[in-house]
């Protein structure tokens, strides 16, 4: 077991079975498929980087690796996928037993190349800000305050664009001239990148070019026209961040009235759909990320989720099952249309949705996932799980951020072995390579994990929530997707130092602190006497340090988490038989219920529930495999 | 050659024609003489203009008739006893055939020229302003734009002055028990003659909330302005902008004064004023194929609210465009927008139009844009400063169906027109006028509205809705009869109109010219000189509702020479013009009336003379010009012609004749006249006979003023007029005022030419020898040009189409 830890630890990558199963038939009998979960941009400092261009097989074009045969004499070496023998380059002519280059270490099974002879120059990281205005005024000034945060840890090189939208999509000039000015875009309709060129002035004083593909300054645009849009952090501080007369402090509410009984009217698609042209036009094929914040449903023009009449409800899971949510097809096909052009063009979508109703994640799932976005879900944009999550984007690194873009994913496999499909953030470019995508296959996969946590999935969750988690679920490492379908409960106490406990009801006790991960909550739950303690404040005063030291230590290991982790998980501090405790209780097995006979522990707790405890449901499930 | 002695007719005119009987021009022709050798008719007495020059005091109804109103071209103060004054409404006929039999024989129209808000003499009395009397019942008051269902359901064949407030006043149940009097003999009512809203031709009431379709709306004013390639390189946009600027502060201060911007090119520029102590916020929609308006509200604003900001914002919008190289103008689109952002209110759209290139939308749409305008109650103003075609025909749809008008700048010049475009524009907004008005026209028994003609929208038959109607628009309107008249009976003319005042229509209006001042002031570095109308203005109850009535009761004749007697000629002349006809058309329209006259009315001893009514004498004179007129010439440009088309359609008939048929003046004399006291020195009849070539002369028909400079001018008059001793002045005038008397009094006379013709004129300077001489000299319809007649020939070949109809 350990020895997989270690193997994700170096190299990020985990595999369901660490035999290959020898024939076709051996496979299918496995049940669970041959697959392997990877995180390829996992950080880690015993990498090396090396500072020229990968050497590839002239026929399969995998690259040189550890384990590949070399012949030292001939100064030929064989790729391990096609066998094909090749021969090495000039520069590796000093090649020996003893002089080896670094991708031939044995240790060495992940390198980087550090390349520009195959990149070229890498032009800026680009961000365009795609901005709800249809909330109230105090979701807009926390949202203001976070994104004026957001741009000044921009780095200086780094482009920004900003859009907002509400009835409207206003498209805004930062590098304007004399006067601030936005193109607003109607937000009933889709517009495409041709209708961007036409429409916002990239042709000025020059013939549009008749032929061929027209994006970008390489492809016939002058630098100044796209820098009206996307101009470099360092000089749209003023524009956009200035305390006064700047566009983010002149953030106002959708100025188009809503009538009491109707939902605002957004136009989210319409928006993310400019904001993509936008970017296809001034910067295809180079990182740029759009980052939509976005307060409540899409209710206009593509990709809306419900209508706009309050009378009618947004979606559940049972309207869903039963087919009855007009809007969701289509709105999940406009969506899934968008991601196909950002992949195309090589540009991310990140959502961040903080509303208390359901925005539509379940709708905008596919395009956040197929490009590789970031997705945070908060119930406001003063919750520190979004200002949070949003400051760790920003902050993570001095320079660069965190961020890669672009990226190409290929993958190379030995003969016998073909791919089957590709279950993450990602989208196949659909090289003959890879047979296509298999949602079956994720759904297969993750049965290994869900193995008997499938209520998680569905109960009690909105379609969104129920979206967002499969996202998170898909696109994490394997400790973190395990966390998130079977929290780890741990102990704290004076009879003994941190231990994991079972995730049960029976784990209560009154002189007990109990840290619970659940991936997107940490509940610190102090027991009724730890909690009567720590309130008489007994942690502050000469002689009970121990006390202080046990309140600290989960504290300490929430920190440790909460840093690690994106999106910021919620923590929530409470006390036995406190409201907040029903965030512990909630993810307890209801051993102990007020239905059964068994009573609890002195200091325990019991749970108000009619599910059926793990040992109930391990019973029938025990007696149906029997049968 | 035989001279023979007989007149051309009528008694001594009664019609205050000006004309007396010692003038009766006599029209001297002999059958037997070559018709081609019109040389022996003596061309100094075939008949012309003369102009009146003593001010004629006009009792509107004497000895209970109707009174022969005088020439519109004529200077009179009108008295109000009993019907309305002719400025407001005046007949093709001051008699009304009995029978449309009758009328059919005349070969004459039978239309009313209404002018609602015509400018008064200074020295007459305001219309009187009644409260209305809680009369109107309950039940229409459902339908507040009804009022004149109400009226028109009431009897019709009034007679005299006793209109509609009698009617219901008098004979109706529900007569408020104040305003009950007994009725005499006569069935008048005792008190009639006291109350002058029973005995007077013209008054107005303030409408009740019960007759308003809606709250007062505010006054917007909303600006669109072209900024195309072409727009800013012509100068265009620069004087658009630098004239409303300057006009803005003609716009009455207040929070029901509203006023808005947008700019276009292929993409149309809103702006968010209300950004106080900042910046406006610029507002692009770029989609031109389905526009809208980007802000419901901050778009349009109190103008105390955003002068500032608005000023600020007019001086940067021509260089914040400067090297804009977009050459598409989507005036359509523009229009669609801004009208979608004034939806709410109505109002004025003033768009500065300039690119030639236009986009969509194209004709049609324009028509079905203009009519959704009128029903929003949005008047659209085109001003067109270009150097190239635009298709004035298809722009012109939308003002002229809203209450508008087309204001043309062709060539346009940086240096001289945007002084007029800023006079324009300022004459625009400061004149009287009325919003979100609604007319009627009703008759007597015997007679229907045929049709209407002007700038307005038509959606029912029997109204006429108006956007926005000024002091200078006038709606022409057709009648044919449905019954016969007694002899002598009266048939009455009755106009109603329900309207929004926007400013200044009140009364009292006390010397109002008076208070005209014409001044000269510095002005942008582009214009060196600029005329001011100022208008004063009154403190009014704004948005007040009103409703005006105009009676006019005339009596009927069976009697075709009491038709011909009592023709008004320059009705009758501006009601060909607005027909918009054929040249051939005009000729035998005029050949008609006159055969009729011929036929039925002059002795037979006559037969071998052309005869003309002593009333429509000038006919032919008048047909001649307009066969020659811009509108009705064949070697025109398309726009000109157009444009020509789209000004008469709502024309005035006091604006109307001189439009065809011209004043011309000699200016190099000024100063050595003596003999007259008016400012304006006598007209000179128009034929080249009259040109010397050491002559300056003035022509002007209310729209240009040209200046003509013959070959041998002496070099000082040069000096004085231009400032410059040759002839090297540009044909795109500034007429400067020098320190010399010649060029005070040239200034002087222009200025009252401008007053009178409430325009400034765009002025050009003519060169003999030059393209621009040439011009002028076809503008002498007395002459003989290519491919037209002379004055004399034209009477000989009238005479001789007469002749052959008769035999």
């Amino acid at each position: 077991m350990s020895e997989f830890l270690e193997l994700e630890a170096q190299d990020g990558i985990r595999m369901t079975w660490n035999v290959i199963p020898g024939t076709k038939q051996d496979a299918t009998n496995c049940v669970v498929p041959v697959s392997a979960i990877y995180t390829p941009l996992k950080p880690n400092s015993s990498i090396p980087v090396l500072p020229y261009g990968p050497l590839r097989c002239r026929i399969c074009r995998s690259v040189l690796n550890p384990f590949s045969i070399v012949d030292f004499v001939a100064k030929i070496w064989a790729c391990p996928f096609c066998f094909q023998r090749n021969h090495f380059p000039q520069h590796y002519s000093s090649i020996s037993e003893n002089n080896l280059p670094a991708e031939l270490f044995p240790q060495y099974t992940t390198v980087e190349y550090l390349s520009t002879a195959e990149t070229g120059q890498v032009p800026p990281p680009v961000f365009l800000f795609v901005v709800d205005t249809c909330m109230i005024e105090e979701e807009i000034s926390y949202l203001k305050s976070a994104l004026a945060q957001a741009i000044e840890l921009l780095p200086d090189k780094s482009l920004v664009g900003f859009i907002t939208f509400g009835t409207y999509v206003q498209v805004h000039e930062l590098g304007f001239g004399l006067l601030p000015k936005s193109y607003v875009f109607k937000g009933t309709k889709e517009v495409t990148k041709d209708q961007i060129l036409e429409q916002m002035c990239f042709f000025l004083g020059k013939a549009k070019p008749t032929t061929g593909v027209i994006a970008g300054s390489r492809d016939g645009l002058s630098a100044e026209s796209i820098s009206r849009f996307l101009l470099p952090a360092s000089e749209c501080e003023f524009v956009l961040t200035s305390v006064k007369s700047s566009i983010i402090e002149e953030l106002q509410k959708d100025p188009w009235p809503v009538p009491a009984d109707q939902r605002a009217s957004r136009c989210t698609g319409a928006a993310l759909s400019v904001a993509a042209g936008l970017l296809g036009v001034c910067v295809p094929g180079s990182g740029a990320r759009i980052m939509a914040f976005i307060g409540g449903p899409s209710t206009e023009g593509p990709g809306s989720i419900v209508s706009k009449s309050l009378s009618e409800p947004i979606r559940s899971h049972k309207d869903l099952d039963k087919g009855s949510a007009p809007f969701y097809g289509k709105a999940v096909k406009f969506h899934e249309e968008l991601s196909k052009q950002l992949v195309h063009q090589g540009h991310v979508l990140d959502l961040f949705a903080c509303a208390l109703d359901q925005v539509g994640v379940a709708e905008m799932k596919v395009a956040v996932e197929r490009t590789g976005g970031i997705i945070v879900l908060a119930e406001s944009f003063g919750h520190s799980v979004f200002k949070d999550s949003l400051r760790r984007i920003f902050q993570s690194s001095d320079n660069d951020l965190d961020l890669s873009f672009n990226g190409i994913f290929e993958i190379n496999c030995s003969k016998d072995v073909k791919i089957q499909g590709i279950i993450g953030p990602c989208t196949s470019l659909e090289k003959e390579l890879i047979a296509g995508f298999d949602q079956e296959a994720a759904a297969t996969v993750m049965a290994r994990l869900v193995s008997f946590k499938l209520e998680t999935e569905v109960f009690n969750n909105s379609p969104d929530e129920t979206a967002y988690f499969s996202m998170m679920l898909n696109r994490e490492n394997v400790a973190n997707s395990v966390v998130m379908i079977q929290p780890s409960l741990i102990s704290y106490s004076f009879q003994s130092g941190p231990e994991p406990v079972l995730l049960d009801a029976t784990a209560i006790a009154a002189d007990r602190i109990l840290l619970l991960d659940s991936y997107f909550t940490i509940v610190i739950f102090h027991g009724i006497t730890i909690a009567q303690w720590r309130k008489a404040g007994y942690q502050d005063q000469e002689g009970h340090e121990a006390f202080a030291q046990l309140l600290q230590a989960p504290q300490e290991e929430a920190d440790t988490i909460i840093k690690e982790r994106f999106p910021v998980p919620r923590l929530v501090v409470c006390d036995q038989y406190g409201s907040q405790a029903r965030f512990l209780l909630a993810k307890l097995n209801p051993s102990v219920t007020h239905n059964s006979e068994n009573t609890p522990p002195p200091g325990g707790d019991i749970i108000f529930t009619d599910d059926v405890s793990f040992e109930v449901f391990m019973d029938h499930l025990q007696r149906l495999a029997v049968q | 050659m035989r001279m023979p002695d007989m007149p051309c007719i009528m008694p001594p005119n009664a019609l205050g024609h000006g004309m007396t009987p010692a003038s009766t021009p006599k029209m001297p022709y002999s059958p037997h003489s070559q018709v081609s050798t019109p040389s022996k008719i003596d061309p100094t007495q075939i008949p012309r203009p003369i102009a009146e020059r003593s001010v004629i005091i006009f009792e509107t109804r004497q000895g209970g008739q109707a009174a022969i109103p005088p020439a519109a071209s004529s200077e009179f103060i009108v008295k109000d006893t009993g019907n309305c004054s002719p400025r407001l409404m005046r007949c093709t006929m001051n008699q009304i055939p009995c029978t449309g039999d009758l009328l059919t024989t005349s070969g004459m129209p039978l239309a009313l020229l209404v002018q609602p808000f015509s400018l008064p003499h200074p020295s007459e009395e305001p219309i009187q302003v009644f409260h209305l009397i809680n009369c109107i019942n309950t039940e229409y008051s459902q339908q507040p734009y009804d009022i004149t269902t109400k009226l028109s359901n009431m009897e019709t064949n009034c007679i005299s002055y006793l209109y509609i407030l009698m009617s219901f006043a008098g004979f109706s149940n529900d007569t408020p028990r104040e305003y009950f009097c007994n009725l005499g003999p006569d069935g008048r009512r005792r008190d009639a003659d006291e109350r002058p809203e029973l005995c007077r031709g013209t008054v107005e009431f303030i409408a009740t909330k019960e007759l308003m379709v809606r709250d007062p709306m505010p006054a917007v004013y909303f600006f669109l302005i072209d900024v195309s390639m072409n727009a800013l390189n012509t100068g265009a946009t620069a004087a658009a902008c630098s004239a409303i600027s300057q006009a803005l502060s003609d716009l009455p201060e207040g929070p029901q004064t509203m006023v808005g911007i947008a700019t276009f090119d292929s993409a149309i520029h809103f702006y968010s004023l209300k950004r106080a102590q900042q910046q406006p916020l610029m507002l692009i929609v770029p989609d031109i194929q389905d526009v809208y308006t980007p802000l419901q509200t901050d778009l349009i604003l109190p103008i105390s609210e955003c002068r500032e900001n608005l000023e600020q914002l007019l001086e940067s919008i021509p260089n914040m465009f400067g090297n804009n190289r977009v050459a598409d103008s989507a005036f359509g689109a523009a229009m669609k927008a801004a009208f979608l952002a004034i939806k709410s209110t109505g109002g004025k759209l003033l768009v500065f139009q300039s690119a030639h290139k236009l986009l969509q939308p194209v004709d049609k749409n324009l028509k079905t844009m203009a009519l959704e305008f009128a029903k929003y109650q949005v008047c659209v103003d085109v001003f067109l400063a270009t150097q190239s075609y635009v298709d004035i025909a298809s722009i012109s749809v939308v003002p002229n169906t809203t209450g508008g008008r087309v204001y043309y700048y062709y060539p346009f010049s940086a240096l001289s027109d945007p002084a007029k475009l800023f006079n324009d524009l300022r004459w625009n907004i400061s004149r009287p006028q009325g919003f979100e008005a609604v007319m009627r026209v009703r008759c007597s028994q015997g007679l229907q509205v045929q049709d209407y003609l002007g700038s307005f929208c038509k959606r029912v038959p029997t109204d006429v809705d108006l956007p926005a109607i000024d002091s200078d628009k006038a709606i022409m309107v057709t009648f044919k009869h449905d019954d016969k008249f007694q002899e002598n009976s009266e048939c009455a003319f009755q106009v109603i109109m329900l309207y929004m005042e926007a400013r200044e229509i009140l009364v009292p209006v006390p010397k109002f010219l008076s208070s005209f001042v014409i001044e000269c002031k510095e002005l942008l570095s582009l214009t060196d000189f600029c005329c001011i109308f100022s208008v004063r203005c009154y403190t009014t109850v704004f948005g007040q509702r009103r409703i005006r009535v105009m009676n006019l009761s005339l009596t009927c004749t069976n009697m075709l020479s009491n038709l011909f007697r009592y023709a008004d000629l320059e009705t009758q002349f501006t009601y060909v013009v607005k027909q918009g006809k054929q040249l051939d058309q005009v000729t035998s329209t005029c050949i008609n009336v006159l055969q009729s006259y011929r036929k039925y009315c002059a002795s037979v001893s006559s037969s071998g003379q052309l005869i003309l009514p002593e009333a429509l004498k000038l006919l032919p004179l008048y047909a001649l010009a307009l066969t020659k007129s811009i509108g009705l010439r064949n070697d025109g440009r398309l726009d000109d012609r157009s444009y020509w088309a789209s000004i008469v359609s709502s024309i005035s008939v006091v604006l109307a004749v001189p439009l065809v048929f011209p004043r011309m003046i000699a200016l190099h004399d000024l100063i050595l006249r003596e003999d007259d006291e008016s400012l304006v020195p006598t007209p000179l009849t128009l034929n080249s006979e009259n040109i010397r070539d050491d002559g300056v002369y003035f022509m002007e028909n209310g729209e240009d003023g040209l200046l003509y400079v013959g070959n041998s001018v002496h070099p000082a008059i040069l000096e004085q007029l231009f400032g410059v001793s040759s002839a090297a002045v540009p044909n795109q005038l500034v007429l400067e005022q020098f320190d010399n008397e010649l060029s005070r009094k040239v200034n002087e006379v222009v200025n009252e030419i401008r007053r009178q013709r409430c325009s400034y004129l765009r002025l050009r300077l003519c060169k003999k020898g030059d393209p621009s001489g040439d011009f002028f000299r076809s503008l002498l319809v007395e002459d003989k040009a290519l491919g037209s007649l002379s004055y004399v020939e034209f009477l000989v070949h009238v005479h001789r189409q007469i002749q052959s109809k008769l035999t």
